[in-house]
């Protein structure tokens, strides 16, 4: 994460190179800088400044995630030793100690069912929600989502204490089961939010012929308007999916049983020396095997991500 | 749609049972705790043991202690270092990304994967760098020749602070900059060519048009970005456990630490609704000020 020292000169670097499109006759100077000329404006020269531009802010942020994955790949000893010849002496040992770590990969199997059971319970009441927002009129529908809005501005960290004697009281610290419902409502208000506009945007038409077709609401929800709300869905999905995977406050407050920790949680009590002598090479593996999750969600995902961010962006 | 008594294709009781789940959730989860936290505060409930009501004591005790106001001096400096980093990296990397170029998709998904995976996996990262000697930070000024590579940079408070915020600005920026872009593609493209043929310099198109016409998008990064600087936690708590001393706690630290280590729930939700009142005030003031610039 070397790099990030050198993160001012990048955007320096990086924000004429997207704008050097109509450049003033006064910058006319500086070298690769032309003038605007009729249907030839983006130049070769320009090109090529926002490709090295490009390329030289991407190393900055790509950089520090390949040092990851070589530091998953030394020896503990490694890790902590300057850079020698054996920097670059790659193995899986790592990851053979994490399968003979009962506490990480335990907390790697907790965070799985935790995130994917977050990730499912949040769409699906999402979805339900969504519909019944945009489509239902009732007496009390806005008084309800204003609820559901106002509470995403009161965050989860500021009434951690009240939340965990409610927690408790209803048995539900020291429980898996217990954090999936505290995810899905810390998910819920942004992604009711996206599937609200997301349903608003189905044509009134479509539900009426299914109407006609003797459609009910779950048969109408499940298989007419899926088509046109799994992009929503998919947002709401992976938006849980990945705050759970990496939230870290709730689990370390609301979970006390060590075999009961996400993966988070366990690479703490790791770094921390509650497993013994810390070995820098297993939490490295620890932190990559935290990591690759979310990029290859993402990357696999991303437009549903980004759409749905800026769905929030746009109409919040 | 908005009859109040639905229609006989959405009959409002089919609303009602549609949205119940979630805004059950949402009540018992929120808003039954944001309720109950004034009735703790006023209690000197211990996370065991009895209690009795105390009055406004834990706000008196809360609001002259030291340690309280340390924690919210060093949140309010770390937040003002910050947000305006963030703000411009990720205004930049947004001008970088928004344009229809080869290369510009592939550097939207690269510039943001580091928010994706999170500052929690980073933090870890960050430690293994962060070490004296081996750590490629040190690594990398010793080649610079700027440091002989010894520091150890998270036992320094000052230090501690500089590289965490380095890192927090790397790694947030990815957000700011994807909310900035949609808006920046929600332009109208004419609306920039008269400016061109007039000559504007680029500058002088993202200071007079860009800018004004995405003043709420700003507005809205900028309290994202604050609200999560005055909610931070886990990078301090991975990095500097809030060392040395107290000199890197944050709000939420010391509410974490006077809850679950001193076991004191009642002062801890005095102090947590003191934050709630902050996290409003500075959401309301941002927003007030960000629209009486137009």
């Amino acid at each position: 994460m070397a790099v990030t020292t050198s993160l001012p000169g990048t955007a320096e670097q990086g924000a004429p190179a997207g704008g050097t499109r109509g450049a003033s006759p006064g910058s006319g100077s500086s070298p690769g800088v032309t003038r605007p000329s009729g249907p030839e404006r983006d130049t070769r020269v320009r090109r090529t400044l926002y490709a090295v531009g490009g390329v030289l802010a991407a190393l900055v942020f790509v950089v520090p995630l390949l040092l990851a994955l070589v530091r998953a790949g030394q020896p503990g000893d490694v890790v902590v030793a300057a850079p020698d010849g054996r920097f670059l002496d790659l193995s899986w040992v790592n990851f053979r100690l994490i399968l003979d770590q009962p506490e990480i990969w335990r907390g790697i199997v907790n965070s799985v069912v935790v995130s994917v059971s977050t990730a499912v319970l949040t769409a699906v009441l999402a979805t339900l929600a969504g519909y019944g927002f945009a489509k239902f009129g009732f007496r009390g529908r806005g008084v309800l989502f204003g609820l559901v809005l106002v509470t995403l501005m009161v965050p989860f960290q500021a009434i951690l204490t009240p939340l965990y004697l409610q927690m408790n009281a209803m048995r539900l610290t020291d429980s898996l089961l217990g954090l999936v419902l505290f995810y899905t409502t810390v998910n819920l208000p942004f992604c009711v939010f996206v599937m609200r506009n997301a349903f608003e945007s189905v044509p009134g038409e479509i539900e009426d012929s299914a109407h006609v077709d003797g459609a009910g609401t779950l048969r109408m929800i499940v298989s007419v308007l899926r088509p046109l709300v799994l992009p929503g869905a998919a947002t709401a999905a992976l938006y849980a999916f990945l705050a759970s995977w990496t939230e870290f406050l709730g689990a370390l407050t609301f979970l006390t049983d060590s075999s009961l920790y996400t993966l988070p949680v366990s690479l703490v009590n790791l770094q921390q020396g509650a497993y013994g002598q810390v070995d820098f090479g297993l939490l490295a593996a620890g932190s990559v095997v935290a990591m690759i999750p979310c990029v290859v969600l993402y990357v696999a995902l991303q437009r549903y991500y980004v759409a749905g961010l800026a769905s929030g962006a746009v109409k919040g | 749609m908005s009859a109040a008594r639905g229609t006989l294709t959405h009959p409002a009781r089919t609303g009602l049972l549609l949205v119940a789940p979630a805004v059950a959730f949402v009540v018992v989860f929120v808003m039954v705790p944001l309720v109950s936290a004034v009735g703790i505060s006023l209690t000197n409930l211990p996370l065991i043991g009895s209690w009795r009501f105390i009055g406004l004591e834990n706000y008196a005790s809360v609001l002259t202690d030291p340690t309280f106001w340390r924690a919210v001096g060093y949140t309010l400096l770390y937040t003002a270092i910050v947000t305006g980093p963030i703000l411009l990296l990720g205004y930049a990397l947004a001008v970088v990304v928004r344009a229809n170029r080869r290369g510009a998709t592939v550097l939207r998904t690269i510039f943001f994967v580091p928010y994706v995976i999170g500052l929690t996996t980073l933090s870890f990262l960050m430690l293994l760098e962060a070490q004296p000697d081996s750590g490629m930070v040190n690594v990398v000024l010793r080649g610079l020749g700027i440091t002989d590579g010894s520091t150890a940079w998270l036992v320094d408070g000052p230090l501690a602070s500089g590289l965490l915020c380095a890192m927090v600005i790397w790694a947030v920026s990815g957000l700011t900059m994807v909310l900035l872009m949609s808006g920046m593609q929600g332009i109208p493209r004419e609306v920039y060519e008269s400016a061109e043929l007039d000559g504007a310099t680029w500058w002088v198109r993202e200071r007079t048009i860009t800018v004004p016409l995405l003043r709420r998008t700003i507005a809205m990064t900028v309290v994202l970005s604050v609200i999560g600087s005055l909610l931070a936690f886990t990078q301090f708590y991975i990095l500097t456990q809030g060392g040395p001393g107290s000199d890197t706690t944050t709000v939420v630290m010391a509410i974490y630490r006077r809850a679950f280590v001193q076991l004191q729930l009642g002062a801890a939700t005095a102090m947590s609704l003191v934050l709630v009142v902050i996290t409003g005030l500075v959401t309301a003031a941002q927003f007030w000020l960000l629209r009486e610039r137009s």
